[in-house]
């Protein structure tokens, strides 16, 4: 994001420099060579990562050159972490071929998505027709549905099966119990291949169908009973503004923060 | 009169030719005469023709005969002529084609003679399950040196001097692992040890899990005093159910023995081990894999760095080696690092344990000397490609290795010298295969394999392998393409950089060096729709050879689809329409008059 | 419903065996599949509980991992193997022979509950290329005439002692 300070995990401290692209740059010892590359507006191209989200390391769009002592090893920039003096290079003919081929795998398996199609374009690669694209697939397994749910504390869906035959399911592919419908899932997926419909008052996600509720401020549908009982209980004395849809929490959010308010908690003064 | 030993094989190979019954036939017998002889149950070292091809196999000591091919019918001959007699019989000896003659002991055997045991040094010497006989070898005597009489520090130092290198196909210098692990910061660490073998065709790690299970957990001992760990894991694979209950059997009696559990040989020093069964998953050899399956979770890997050793089981460091490696390590305790280190080449110090199997002569299970050629290993110590065929390519590094061809019969075994040639020496399989094996579908066969084990964590290694088996399947079956082969160097390349686990990283290896060696036949397969092997089915077409056919018949018995016909001396017909392209026929024609078309 | 609760029960006392630790959970599914031969939901359903588990990780590790199946296995269970000493002997051949009589591909089991086809990397015979092992009972040196004979001799009830 343009503009945005340093605020790297400075897990233990120490700054170091590392060399990305024949120019040098500061890093923190424990951050990734992706967030220094994302820091300084470096382009690695990602499928799986998310900030929410990191460390997957399963797309495997982001590796990167490491030169050492006139070797060059291949690295996932999202997982590998930055050492004093490291020599990075995010760009080469090798690299540039190898993502042509990885990205035209990954339009094989999704080939109605626009991010693939265009990341695709931008390393300029052209769908393989050599080969039987999945027309009735949209989902690239990056496994960020996954991580969503497991984060949340929920565990409904997960990666089943392996090889080629791996896919995102429900326990038994049957309607999941531990379903909220909360619809996190469908909304980290990068190529929207989570069916999600809200219609008059229904949510249906997952073959489950969930009663939507209305924000106590501005009245629209906003969220499943579920998921607001789940983060009730979840979040105890720490949920604050649960019954507000997120443009309404956010309005009174700074509205608390216009009147003062977050003051008075801080010093513990009651308010009047 | 001596004290007589027969020792018959009862790995599982041999017991799936009835080794089982012929050992309990000989114990009833030499009760039942009261002889002062103790029949022991064991799997066969060097001899070990490995599996059943000369099994069951049987060798007495001390008189050092031994028998092959033996059936339950002449035990009763055994006992008379041998135990109470001392006579050999003759027609149970093996034939030694390179010597000439029938050679009465192992010991004898060409098939023994450049061979070094280390690791194997117990298969075959010892019953199975009997701590006793382990201990009567001088086992557990380094566990006592190590624990009384060194530190720590003096001990990764040692196994660092000797120069041992990883036996499970990675080759990463196992002292180095140990001192990392030893220096990471944390007190809980772990030590475990990799038995997941998965290369189809190798069964190295098998013997020795099954055959002399003590030298593992001896090795795994060692180690946990040298870093200070208290708890150990040995993770064997699902499918090998006799070497998870021996070595079950065997931690029981090391506790019951003092070797493992609390205060070790009478020391503080405190180390338990449990066996951790595996699922089914090729996978799970990967390091990380195996870590994920112990804490219960499915078998897919995790990045590295961090490495096991900063952060391995439940996050702790942790040290990991494959069998074979710890089946060295009581030897070098005891003998010390200057011996180890005198045997091998240059950056593969000691001997490695090969499965040798596939068009040879004598398949079975070798160890010998790093530093030796594929031709000593294949010609003289494996007697060559049987049955009038051609030799032509052998196959290390199992599906993340490569073939090489005759004219690379000359390369060093070892760590480093395969890897230049683009395979690698890999945990220990080595298949050869002659003149009747089609490059590009061996080829297939092994990344159809790796499609099933690939764990699908990443695109690369799901995708890629994917893709690359279609372009073969589709080459194999005659719809390959102009562009196909440079298609599959692409991807194999990519494929290769981007995996997350060595699985991926080095599933393209078969395809790329099977182009690299053989493009020719790729080649024959793509553009002129042929097989030369004669294996494809589809590209293939059997024909008799009407000037060579002698109207034997011979293969007429071995059609399955009676596709042959003809008069008595008279060329005989195949009949297209029928033929399956199994190659018998091929096989047990005494002329060669089939031929590929 | 009642054989749901049956299976329940058994599969907790199963588990029961094991500390409620989440390492235990490939032994304890390892423990169940030996017992009925397959993985029944509701014996999953009960794991996931003991051990604390969401239920669709169990499902994941079922799914995972080859020693487990879904569905019951036939009764006799046909592993031809396929490692590299058997493939180039000829194991793609018995797999068609199969095919042809029974009709099976590896993974499946026949309609009757007879036979259920898997295929293995590597038995371990190598000499005795190629082989299938039909419920612990080793077959070497195997022709798709030889093998035809042998599975007539299972359909027929001949190899009941088998």
């Amino acid at each position: 994001m343009p503009g945005r300070c340093y605020r790297g995990r400075l897990k233990g401290g120490k700054v170091l420099e590392i060399s990305i692209n024949g120019k040098l740059y500061a890093a923190a010892a424990g951050e990734k060579i992706l967030e220094v590359a994302r820091r300084n507006k470096i382009l690695i191209p990602t499928l799986c990562h998310s900030e929410a989200l990191p460390g997957s390391a399963s797309c495997r769009l982001c590796v990167v050159e490491l030169h050492k002592e006139g070797e060059v090893q291949f690295v996932a920039a999202c997982s590998h972490p930055v050492s004093e003096g490291m020599v990075v290079q995010t760009e080469s003919q090798a690299l540039s071929a190898n993502r042509r081929r990885l990205l035209q795998l990954y339009q094989l398996m999704a080939p109605d998505s626009s991010r693939i199609k265009n990341l695709l374009a931008v390393y300029q690669g052209e769908p393989l027709t050599r080969l039987t694209a999945d027309t009735d697939n949209k989902c690239i397994l990056c496994g960020l549905c996954v991580r969503a749910c497991d984060q949340l504390g929920t565990s409904a869906i997960s990666t089943v099966f392996r090889g080629t035959h791996k896919k995102i399911d429900t326990a038994f592919a049957q309607p999941p119990v531990a379903c909220i419908g909360c619809g996190a899932c469908y909304n980290v997926c990068p190529v929207d291949a989570i069916a999600m419909e809200d219609q008059l008052g229904q949510r249906r996600i997952w073959q489950k169908s969930f009663e939507l509720v209305r924000c106590a401020s501005c009245g629209e549908y906003y969220t499943t009973r579920e998921a607001q009982a789940f983060l009730q209980h979840k979040l105890g004395d720490q949920g604050v503004d649960l019954e507000l849809c997120d443009c309404c929490k956010a309005r009174r959010t700074a509205e608390k923060y216009r009147d003062g308010l977050h003051l008075l908690e801080i010093y513990n003064i009651p308010q009047g | 009169m001596l004290k007589k030993t027969v020792y018959v094989c009862c790995g599982t190979g041999c017991l799936a030719s009835g080794s089982h019954a012929i050992y309990q036939a000989l114990q009833a017998q030499v009760k039942t005469l009261g002889l002062a002889v103790e029949v022991v149950p064991q799997i066969k070292k060097t001899g070990c023709h490995g599996l059943c091809q000369k099994g069951p196999l049987v060798h007495i000591a001390p008189q050092d005969v031994t028998y092959i091919h033996v059936k339950l019918e002449d035990v009763e001959e055994i006992v008379e002529q041998t135990l109470l007699q001392d006579q050999v019989v003759e027609r149970l000896l093996y034939v030694d084609r390179q010597q000439g003659k029938r050679v009465v002991s192992k010991h004898d055997w060409t098939f023994a003679q450049k061979q070094l045991k280390i690791a194997l040094r117990n298969c075959g010497e010892i019953s199975q399950d009997c701590i006793e006989d382990y201990i009567a070898r001088d086992g557990y005597a380094a566990l006592r040196q190590a624990v009384t009489a060194m530190t720590p520090a003096q001990i990764r130092e040692e196994i660092t001097c000797s120069g041992l290198r990883g036996r499970g196909g990675g080759g990463f210098a196992t002292g180095n692992k140990w001192s990392l692990t030893a220096q990471a910061p944390g007190d809980i660490k772990y030590v475990i040890c990799n038995g997941d073998e998965g290369d189809p065709g190798a069964f190295m790690d098998r013997s020795i899990l099954e055959g002399d299970p003590h030298t593992v957990l001896e090795g795994m001992a060692i180690c946990a005093f040298a870093i200070r760990a208290k708890r150990g894991f040995l993770y064997i694979r699902d499918e090998y159910s006799l070497a998870v209950e021996n070595m079950k059997k065997a931690i029981a009696d090391a506790e019951s023995h003092g070797m493992l559990g609390q205060q070790i040989l009478g020391s503080d020093f405190d180390f338990s081990v449990e066996v951790v069964r595996g699922g089914g998953a090729f996978v799970c050899g990967e390091e990380t894999s195996l870590l994920h399956s112990i804490e219960g979770q499915t078998g897919e890997p995790s990045p590295k760095p961090p490495f096991p050793s900063d952060h391995g089981l439940w996050g702790q460091p942790t040290v990991i080696n494959n069998v074979e490696t710890w089946a060295n390590i009581p030897v070098i305790i005891q003998r010390g690092a200057a011996w180890f280190s005198a045997i091998g080449s240059d950056g593969s110090k000691g001997t490695k344990v090969f499965s040798l199997v596939g068009k040879i002569a004598n398949t079975g299970l070798v160890e010998v000397p790093m530093g030796i050629t594929l031709r000593e290993v294949i010609f003289e110590i494996g007697g060559g490609v049987p049955r009038r065929r051609k030799f032509k390519a052998v196959q290390t590094g199992g599906p993340s290795g490569g073939c090489l061809p005759e004219a690379k019969l000359d390369l060093q075994v070892d760590f480093d010298s395969l890897l230049a040639e683009g395979s690698m020496m890999g945990s220990g399989g080595m298949i050869v295969v002659d003149d009747r094996t089609c490059m590009v579908e061996f080829a297939r066969y092994y990344l159809t394999f790796l499609s099933e084990e690939s764990c699908g964590k990443c695109a690369p290694c799901r995708e890629g392998i994917k893709a690359m088996l279609a372009i073969l399947v589709d080459i194999c079956q005659g719809r390959g393409r102009e562009g196909d082969i440079q298609l599959l160097e692409e991807l194999g390349k990519m494929v290769q950089a981007n995996s997350l686990c060595g699985l991926g990283k080095t599933a393209p290896n078969p395809v790329l060096s099977n182009i690299h060696y053989f493009r020719e036949e790729f080649e024959a397969h793509i553009h002129e729709k042929r097989c030369p092997a004669g294996v494809c089915k589809e590209l293939t077409v059997l024909q008799i050879d009407p000037q060579l056919c002698t109207g034997c018949g011979a293969c007429v018995k071995v059609c399955p689809v009676d596709a042959i016909a003809g008069e008595q001396r008279q060329p005989h017909v195949l009949d297209q329409g029928k033929c399956i392209k199994c190659n018998n026929c091929r096989d047990r024609c005494p002329v060669d008059a089939i031929v590929v078309g | 419903m009642n054989k749901d609760l049956q299976i329940q029960q058994e599969a907790e006392y199963i588990a029961r065996h094991y500390a409620p630790e989440r390492r235990f959970l490939l032994a304890i599914l390892q423990d169940i599949q030996r017992h009925y031969k397959y993985l029944p939901e509701a014996a999953m359903e009960k794991v996931a509980e003991y051990l604390s588990v969401p239920v669709v990780k169990v499902y994941a590790m079922a799914t995972f991992y080859k020693a487990f199946s879904l569905t019951p296995k036939g009764k006799y269970i046909i592993k031809v193997c396929d490692g590299t000493a058997c493939h180039i002997a000829g194991s793609m051949d018995l797999l068609a022979e199969i095919k042809a009589i029974l009709g099976l591909e590896p993974g499946e089991t026949t309609a009757d509950g007879l036979f259920s086809l898997e295929t293995v990397a590597c038995i371990g015979a190598c000499g005795l290329a190629p082989v299938a092992v039909i419920n612990e009972q080793y077959y070497g040196n195997l022709t798709p005439l030889t093998l035809r004979k042998i599975l007539a001799g299972y359909q027929g009830g001949v190899a009941k002692n088998a």
